[in-house]
């Protein structure tokens, strides 16, 4: 008994007709939701992805990047829209705290999307459909879609990373057909000249200062950049890059607080080693390894330099 | 050192006794941490209100969910441990040097977590996903923890092993104990799991390894981070059969059924947590569904076989009392206003019906996809680690303090309404949560209004409305559980010295008259009870299966 020893013969005590039949009952049920999970799979339209790829951080964030330079047809909003052939293999990169590209699908049409972390782990969240999965860095899940209901869609992330977390909204557009996309005002859209070197570095010092500023401007988007720096002064994770060229900076390099110049030597310094100087008031929101080459950076100093 | 209780009779060792009653009130200053956060964090994420800025939510998140999840319940467990290894059983505590020690390492591992928490060293959620990092002393006060629980786990069963050396336990433990039993070996399986990812994550934030696989985490944390919660199970039930044998001297119609129930927990339930992987990468399906359908189905075959069995228990007990007039009678004539009843029936009612019924609908391997990280988790626990496992230790508590602490309860009246208010209270709570997570509304999220983002997003009009209900729910909950502490407080406390039976105000039953030979059902009322659950159970199956097949195909 609960408290004292059982009774005598206790173990041997037959099972009430009651009990037993619950039991079986339940015995069962337990039964058939085996069996009906096993059956979703034959049966059933929606089932976890079992194709998953070993990968890291910087390979995937490259194939994103190049993926995106070869695909994207214009900007929505700083994230780069990408259209991609029905059947195909589509690039999803999830980072603090954007997801691109923006995609435009067909609807009842099969997709490929490859996704993964650049930096921690995110939680896919497509609504108003509602479907989640787990998204990790060094794991490329690999989730095949099929839209079945046309219009827009967000992709939530609702796994926390870190303070930015609820501004990591990105967009999935499903299309009925070709003539759809003036609703969502994506027919007029032009495609930015591909000037960024993620794939082949190429030389640019004939360039003009105009291509450089336009160059680094893909390359502010591509990168994710836009998800903390605003052009619009608004500067909620990280300072805004308008008006900041040529201004001074109250930043925080091992426990001292200094003035600087924003020029740039600064501006490199600070994509280079994020962690060194710190800018006052930005302390919560640790800066990522952008890992940007001489030229880029280069690109991306004229177009900080443009916004006045 | 021993006391002859005058109430029940027990010998009662006095450092068990003393450190039982630590262990208790560490729990309970764990609990008013956890609400005091609980109810600012209702007030964020009601949007009108939008209490506390991002990173104040964030950390009071994880602060919420440490003391909750961990401390609340690992301290009381502690206690329930001690209690059930020596008073119960006449026995005298193995060793109280190492029972100070368990109860210095898990002090200092509470307050080093807690403060690295608060100091904003540590906004990483209680599940502190890898690559997230938190400062050193945040992993090592919760390794210190651990350590120090694994310890008081141990000395549990070695005072089992003294009491059957010293013939205090005959041919079998007594149930509550076996129970308890079964609540500590899973706690070395969760405990286990905690030092195996703990430890590599602790050395990884002190620089010393390079990094942790982000996948692997997540496998073993849920190791430790789901299976503690079957520990919860455990002692809940243990505790149930115990309420039932207090208040109206009823036991289990068959101890052999409850036993084997238990020892299904044993052997299946720490797979189960394999159903947090249920959408990741890394894992296939042949291991999701055999983790989650094999494995977690017998153990859910012996919650619902328990699902009967204290029912039936407390049924069989009030029919031999007497209360045999049709089906219900003895369920009308129970003793509600024994509070440890009342909360422990109530808690029995919102886990079998919130808890367990989300609980398997959300484990399975498809309709994962419409709920998983959303808001409705939380509120599929709320439903099994609130209304379940915390109303019973809160119910639990109505008979320790006059029996281990030897006070009245202060202000009895308030104490029987207390389960009723937090039982109403968390069941609103918990079901306008589920409701928000099936709309698609995310967990662990600051701003539903998505500021600052690129893009937004309106979720279905109908969630304001359940917004409202929650925060309704979450205020009376967080009352009914501040009326708890503050009646606990002030009764062990100020409340007057309890000087034999007289000073009882919860029954101690004498045990139910023995049944006359009877054909037929044992338990018809318990039997049309556990069929309304399944009604309940097909209904909610059903429906969760249709949202699923009307998203987006996936493969």
């Amino acid at each position: 008994m609960t408290l004292i020893a059982p009774e005598k013969g206790w173990f041997n005590k037959k099972v009430s007709k009651d009990e037993r039949m619950w039991i079986i009952i339940s015995f069962i049920v337990c039964i058939f939701l085996f069996v009906w999970m096993v059956m979703w799979h034959v049966v059933g339209n929606q089932n976890p992805s079992n194709t998953t790829y070993k990968t890291n951080p910087i390979e995937f964030s490259n194939l994103h990047d190049a993926y995106v330079k070869k695909n994207m047809i214009g900007m929505d909003n700083g994230i780069p829209v990408v259209k991609p052939e029905p059947g195909s293999d589509v690039v999803l990169l999830a980072q603090m705290w954007r997801w691109s590209p923006v995609l435009v699908l067909k609807k009842d049409e099969w997709y490929n999307i490859h996704i993964s972390s650049k930096d921690l782990v995110h939680g896919f969240s497509l609504q108003p459909s509602n479907m989640n999965f787990q998204v990790y860095p060094d794991y490329d899940y690999v989730l095949k879609f099929k839209p079945t209901v046309s219009g827009e869609a967000k992709i939530i992330c609702n796994e926390f990373c870190g303070i930015g977390h609820h501004t990591m909204i990105g967009k999935i557009v499903v299309i009925d057909s070709d003539a759809d996309m003036a609703k969502y005002g994506y027919d007029k859209m032009s495609a930015p000249p591909k000037t960024t070197e993620t794939a082949a570095p190429e030389d640019i010092s004939a360039w003009s200062e105009d291509q450089l500023v336009k160059g680094g401007e893909t390359i502010y988007n591509l990168k994710g950049c836009n998800a903390c720096h605003k052009t619009d002064g608004t500067a909620l994770i990280g300072p805004a890059f308008n008006g900041l060229y040529g201004s001074q900076a109250k930043v925080t390099e091992n426990g001292q607080v200094k003035q600087v110049d924003v020029n740039d030597d600064y501006i490199a310094s600070s994509i280079n080693e994020p962690q060194k100087q710190i800018v006052v008031g930005f302390e919560k929101t640790p800066m990522a390894q952008m890992n940007l080459t001489p030229n880029e950076i280069k690109q991306v100093t004229a177009y900080i330099k443009s916004l006045k | 050192m021993f006391r002859t209780c005058d109430i029940t009779g027990f010998k009662v060792d006095l450092t068990s006794e003393k450190l039982i009653r630590l262990n208790a009130v560490m729990a309970v200053v764990s609990l008013l941490m956890a609400i005091v956060a609980a109810i600012l964090l209702i007030f964020t994420r009601y949007q009108p209100v939008h209490l506390l800025d991002a990173e104040w939510y964030y950390r009071l998140t994880t602060f919420h969910g440490l003391n909750a999840l961990i401390y609340w319940i690992v301290f009381f467990e502690i206690a329930g441990l001690y209690f059930g290894s020596t008073v119960v059983l006449n026995q005298k505590f193995c060793s109280p040097k190492l029972g100070w020690l368990t109860f210095i390492l898990m002090v200092a591992g509470l307050i080093l977590s807690d403060v690295m928490v608060l100091m904003g060293k540590a906004d990483v959620m209680l599940t502190s996903y890898v690559p997230l990092k938190a400062h050193p002393l945040y992993y090592l006060g919760i390794i210190l923890f651990a350590v120090g629980a694994l310890i008081g786990v141990g000395l549990f069963f070695a005072n089992i092993v003294n009491a059957k050396r010293d013939k205090n336990v005959g041919e079998t433990l007594p149930l509550f104990t076996y129970g308890l039993m079964t609540a500590a070996i899973l706690a070395v399986i969760t405990l286990a799991s905690g030092a195996i990812i703990y430890i590599p994550t602790f050395l990884w934030s002190l620089g010393i390894i390079d990094s942790v696989d982000p996948a692997v985490y997540k496998l073993i944390w849920w190791g430790l981070g789901h299976s503690s919660q079957q520990i919860n199970v455990a002692a809940m039930v243990s505790i149930w059969y115990l309420t039932t044998f207090l208040a109206i001297g009823g036991t289990s119609i068959n101890e052999r059924v409850s036993r084997t129930a238990f020892f299904l927990y044993i052997l299946f339930i720490s797979l189960a947590s394999a159903h947090h992987l249920l959408t990741d990468p890394a894992t296939s399906s042949a291991w999701k569904v055999w983790n989650t359908s094999y494995a977690m189905y017998l153990a859910v075959l012996a919650s619902m076989i328990h699902a009967f069995a204290v029912p039936s228990s407390i049924e069989s007990a009030q029919r031999r009392w007497g209360f045999n007039k049709g089906l219900f009678e003895w369920l009308a004539k129970a003793p509600w206003s024994n509070p440890a009843f009342a909360s422990c029936v109530l808690a029995a009612i919102g886990f079998g019906f919130i808890g367990g019924t989300t609980g398997v609908i959300f484990g399975m391997e498809q309709t994962n996809i419409i709920v998983h990280n959303t808001i409705a988790i939380p509120g599929h626990f709320k439903g099994t680690v609130v209304i379940g496992t915390t109303l019973t230790f809160m119910g639990i508590t109505y008979y320790l303090i006059p029996l281990i602490f030897r006070r009245k309860i202060v202000a009895f009246k308030l104490a029987q309404i207390q389960p009723w208010l937090f039982f109403f209270g968390i069941a609103i709570l918990s079901v306008s949560m589920i409701a928000l997570g099936q709309l698609g509304v995310p967990r662990r999220h600051w701003d539903s209004s998505f500021s600052g983002g690129p893009f937004t997003h309106s979720f279905n009009p109908a969630v304001d409305f359940f917004w409202v209900l929650m925060m309704l729910g979450g205020v009376l909950a967080f009352l009914a559980a501040l009326l708890w502490v503050l009646q606990v407080v002030v009764s062990v406390f100020f409340g007057p010295k309890v000087n034999g039976p007289e000073d009882m105000q919860l029954t101690i039953s004498p045990l139910a008259p023995a049944a006359k030979e009877h054909k037929g059902f044992e338990a018809p009322g318990t039997l049309v009870l556990t069929f309304l659950f399944l009604a309940t159970f097909a209904v909610l199956y059903f429906v969760n299966w249709k949202w699923l097949a009307a998203t987006w195909w996936v493969k």
